[in-house]
């Protein structure tokens, strides 16, 4: 194994592990650990079987193999960006309308204190 | 019909006391609902002591999540109409009545009370005029029908409007997207020529970068809308 792959190799269980530390600890919920996961085993995974990712390239077009695992992280980091830019527009929606409810009830109650 | 003046308000202390003498003295029968969007001036301070109903959201949310507030309260209190008008003296009581009157006698489920459609005196600045009038040329391709004023803050809603808004009134500046959304979801709109006037005191929240950002918005608005799923018809 050639010291770049042992590299690879142990930063992909490096966030794999990481990761699911996170998820242990409860700092990072199940459900948005799952793009993180997938980012480290396809990175794990183009590790471990470099000729998938000499196949994948050829199949795309591209000569410099290394510049197809680029792309492939692009695509998960994009992905990961999307997701949690829907986490956070659910999650302003959420407030707005726990703000909405705090003040429609501390009207109420104040109303029903004045009758 | 019960209906409900609703304003919603940030930072409107110096106007608000005479834009509610002035709301007394022409429909003294109406309940007002203040909405306080968050303000950061004395409008907290003045609400109180003028007598009205009163909401006041803890952050700043914008214009149309208080205006949702403002039907929340409506609708859990059973008002059959509200009339939206803003907190700064612009809109004048006694053309409250007019845009009340295609609701009160059922023709309408909304109504739009503008500055540009005949017989209204235009009031706003050339190149504000004239945005106004673009973006109510393209909502009236998209929707069908003739939009005239689609910034303007004054608005009644019906009882079958205010049943589907309290739900799905638009963030944000909602008044171009409320016209979208009433026209996706199939409810009657009609446009009331009304005469406005200056804010009768302070500044409005409209900075440059605010309105560039609501007309980026917007832009997207008018693209998703019309292909979003309609939330409930007649």
């Amino acid at each position: 194994m050639e010291p770049v792959e042992i590299i690879a190799l142990a930063t992909s269980l490096l966030l794999l592990g990481f990761v699911i530390e996170l998820v242990r600890r409860k700092k990072l919920t199940e459900e948005y650990s799952f793009v993180w996961i997938g980012c480290a085993l396809a990175l794990l995974g183009v590790t471990l079987e470099r000729r998938a990712l000499d196949r994948v390239a050829l199949a795309l077009g591209i000569y410099y193999p290394p510049a197809a695992l680029l792309l492939v992280l692009i695509f998960f980091v994009f992905v990961a960006s999307v997701s949690f830019s829907v986490v956070v527009s659910r999650q302003r929606q959420q407030i707005e309308r726990l703000i909405e409810d705090a003040a429609l009830l501390e009207a109420r109650v104040r109303e029903l204190g004045h009758s | 019909m019960r209906v409900l003046v609703l304003i919603p308000a940030f930072n409107e202390a110096e106007s608000l006391p005479a834009v509610i003498a002035e709301l007394r003295g022409t429909l003294p029968t109406v309940d007002i609902l203040v909405v306080d969007d968050g303000s950061t001036d004395a409008t907290p301070a003045v609400l109180a002591p003028l007598g009205v109903r009163w909401v006041r959201l803890s952050q700043r949310l914008g214009t149309g999540a208080a205006v949702r507030t403002g039907l929340r309260y409506a609708n859990a209190r059973g008002y059959d109409v509200v009339v939206r008008i803003d907190g700064d003296g612009q809109h004048p009581a006694h053309e409250i009545q007019r845009v009340l009157g295609p609701i009160l006698d059922g023709s309408a489920d909304a109504v739009l009370g503008s500055r540009y459609a005949k017989s209204a005196a235009a009031t706003p600045p050339g190149l504000r005029r004239v945005s106004h009038r673009l973006l109510g040329a393209l909502l009236s391709v998209l929707t069908g029908r003739a939009v005239t004023d689609p910034r303007s803050g004054l608005w009644v809603f019906g009882p079958h409007a205010l049943r589907l808004l309290v739900e799905h009134h638009p963030s944000g500046y909602p008044e171009p997207e409320l016209v979208l959304f009433l026209s996706r979801n199939h409810l009657r709109f009609t446009e009331v020529a009304v005469r406005m006037r200056e804010r009768f005191a302070g500044r409005t929240s409209l900075t440059p970068q605010r309105t560039g950002a609501a007309l980026v918005r917007l832009l997207l608005l008018l693209v998703v809308v019309p292909l979003r799923a309609a939330v409930g018809t007649k």
